[in-house]
């Protein structure tokens, strides 16, 4: 599993020896001492981020904790992030495919299909933990997949195209054991399979349950699914 | 492919012509348009008919109205404040930020200005509500922005990078646009650095793009799904919503180096002023 390790944190040291030094930043955007133009873009990045009140790190988060850990990069945010766009080196997604691989962890009794009727109205839903102005009540409704916003899948709805269309992925791919095992890992933590790829680690990051997990992969492949008409 | 080069002609003709600024924001995306195959600059066929009549458009003259009457606890108008290109220059001032002022000693982006020079000559505190109020078409901030907006339409994003604080906030900014984090995994390019991408049925602007980066980072724009005008600030904050990161703070240092790199990326494209958006 991926350590968070605060970046920021040889960064605020660092920051703070020059504020010990002279006046403290007096609000967002003064400057007071500390001096941008000193730094490396990473290092001011990391700077505005977390010292100088750039974003609502103290705003409290439906995991519990506080945002800050929002913006507190793992290992694979940091091998991930590439300034300029593009992937790192193979070295570098290996590694990454490799730390993900260890990650999945399978549910008791082995894969199941659920509802798909439930996994339907969650592929559907873009709910859960947001925050900012307008944050999720997770005690209201229960935390939806996001699957349509990148990905087409039933064509009675308008699903996105960051993501491969999957429509028909059960009548297309059978359900073999290694297709369902194939499905479970890419929703959990699809870097198994594409290092860096833009898909959400649903299941390592805890975004969704494996009852909500065996729920989306029904809608995906039961016969009776629309995904599969 | 006629009707594409019978529009593209005068638009021609107005570049030549230097007529740009007096142009429609309407005039300026279809320029736009016609200039590159862009499924986002075109997605919405309905806002494109409904631009000439935009809701915004009623705010430029409020804007312009407050902006000239002696307003605050100092009874002046703002017709003093330097937006950068000098005191009461606005022409072609908006597509100029965020810069340096050296009254301030830091990057601005043009709210934070706006804001200090109504706190600044007018008087006005952050308890007044018209610098408290920061949403709606009835926020005087947001009548304002869209007036003093308005007199860059169809100028060329122009961002100064002259002074080293202003490299060092859009370099930050670069860095801050491609950092994946959160619950999610995301950053700013996870949506925007490819073409023609969507999310469920709205088209993604890709930042590599000028024209098309441009009119993703046109704002004031009129919001449809909103019924209201928003500013680049609120786009940001949506952005970082959707993204399940930490909230940008309202004129806050993130904020600034955010917008430095996304006007940057529009460099040399018209902006359109004020534009309007699903």
């Amino acid at each position: 599993m991926f350590k968070k390790t605060p970046v920021a944190a040889g960064l605020a040291a660092f920051a703070s020896i020059i504020i010990a030094g002279g006046c403290a930043v007096a609000d967002a955007g003064k400057t007071g001492n500390v001096d941008y133009t000193a730094m490396t873009s990473q290092e001011l990045a990391e700077y505005l981020i977390f010292e100088a009140n750039g974003f609502n790190v103290d705003q409290e988060v439906q995991e519990g904790g506080t945002a800050k850990q929002r913006l507190v990069q793992d290992e694979m945010h940091k091998a991930c992030s590439v300034i300029g766009g593009g992937k790192p080196d193979q070295a570098t997604l290996d590694a990454v495919r490799t730390a993900a691989a260890a990650s999945i962890t399978y549910p008791e009794g082995g894969i199941q299909l659920g509802d798909w009727q439930k996994g339907r109205e969650l592929a559907w839903s873009g709910f859960g933990y947001r925050i900012g102005h307008n944050p999720d009540d997770h005690g209201n409704r229960p935390v939806g997949g996001n699957c349509y916003n990148c990905h087409q899948l039933a064509t009675d709805r308008t699903g996105g195209t960051v993501g491969p269309s999957l429509t028909g992925y059960g009548k297309t791919r059978g359900t073999s054991e290694a297709i369902l095992k194939y499905a479970y890992d890419m929703i959990y933590n699809p870097h198994a399979y594409f290092p860096c790829t833009n898909m959400p680690r649903f299941g390592s990051s805890g975004f969704l349950t494996q009852d909500a997990i065996a729920d989306i992969m029904a809608y995906m492949f039961d016969p009776e699914s629309p995904v599969n008409e | 492919m006629f009707r594409k080069a019978l529009l593209a002609l005068p638009v021609a003709l107005a570049l030549g012509a230097t007529a740009n600024a007096q142009k429609a924001p309407e005039d300026v995306l279809q320029g736009l348009i016609d200039s590159i195959d862009s499924s986002y600059l075109t997605q919405s066929e309905m806002n494109l008919m409904m631009m000439p009549d935009s809701p915004a458009l009623w705010l430029i003259d409020d804007g312009k109205d407050l902006f000239h009457e002696a307003r605050g606890p100092n009874n002046v108008s703002l017709e003093t404040c330097d937006f950068g290109k000098g005191p009461g220059v606005l022409e072609g001032a908006f597509v100029e930020f965020p810069r340096f002022f050296e009254d301030t000693g830091r990057v601005m982006d043009f709210e934070s200005r706006l804001v200090h020079c109504m706190k600044t000559i007018q008087g006005f505190t952050d308890d007044d509500p018209a610098i408290r109020t920061k949403h709606g078409n009835a926020a005087d901030i947001t009548k304002l922005q869209t007036y003093v907006a308005s007199l860059s339409n169809g100028h060329a994003w122009n961002p100064p990078m002259d002074h080293p604080m202003e490299q060092a906030m859009r370099d930050a900014g670069e860095v801050i646009f491609y950092r994946r984090a959160g619950t999610m995994d995301f950053s700013c390019s996870t949506c925007h650095a490819a073409t023609g991408k969507r999310i469920r049925a709205s088209v993604l602007p890709n930042s590599n793009v000028p024209e098309e980066w441009t009119k993703a980072v046109s704002w004031p724009a009129f919001r449809v799904g909103h019924d209201n005008v928003r500013s680049a600030q609120h786009r940001v904050g949506e952005c970082y919503w959707q993204m399940r990161h930490a909230e940008p703070v309202w004129g806050g240092t993130g904020m600034t180096a955010i917008i430095s790199y996304w006007n940057d990326r529009a460099r040399g494209q018209p902006a359109i002023l004020p534009d309007m958006k699903r």
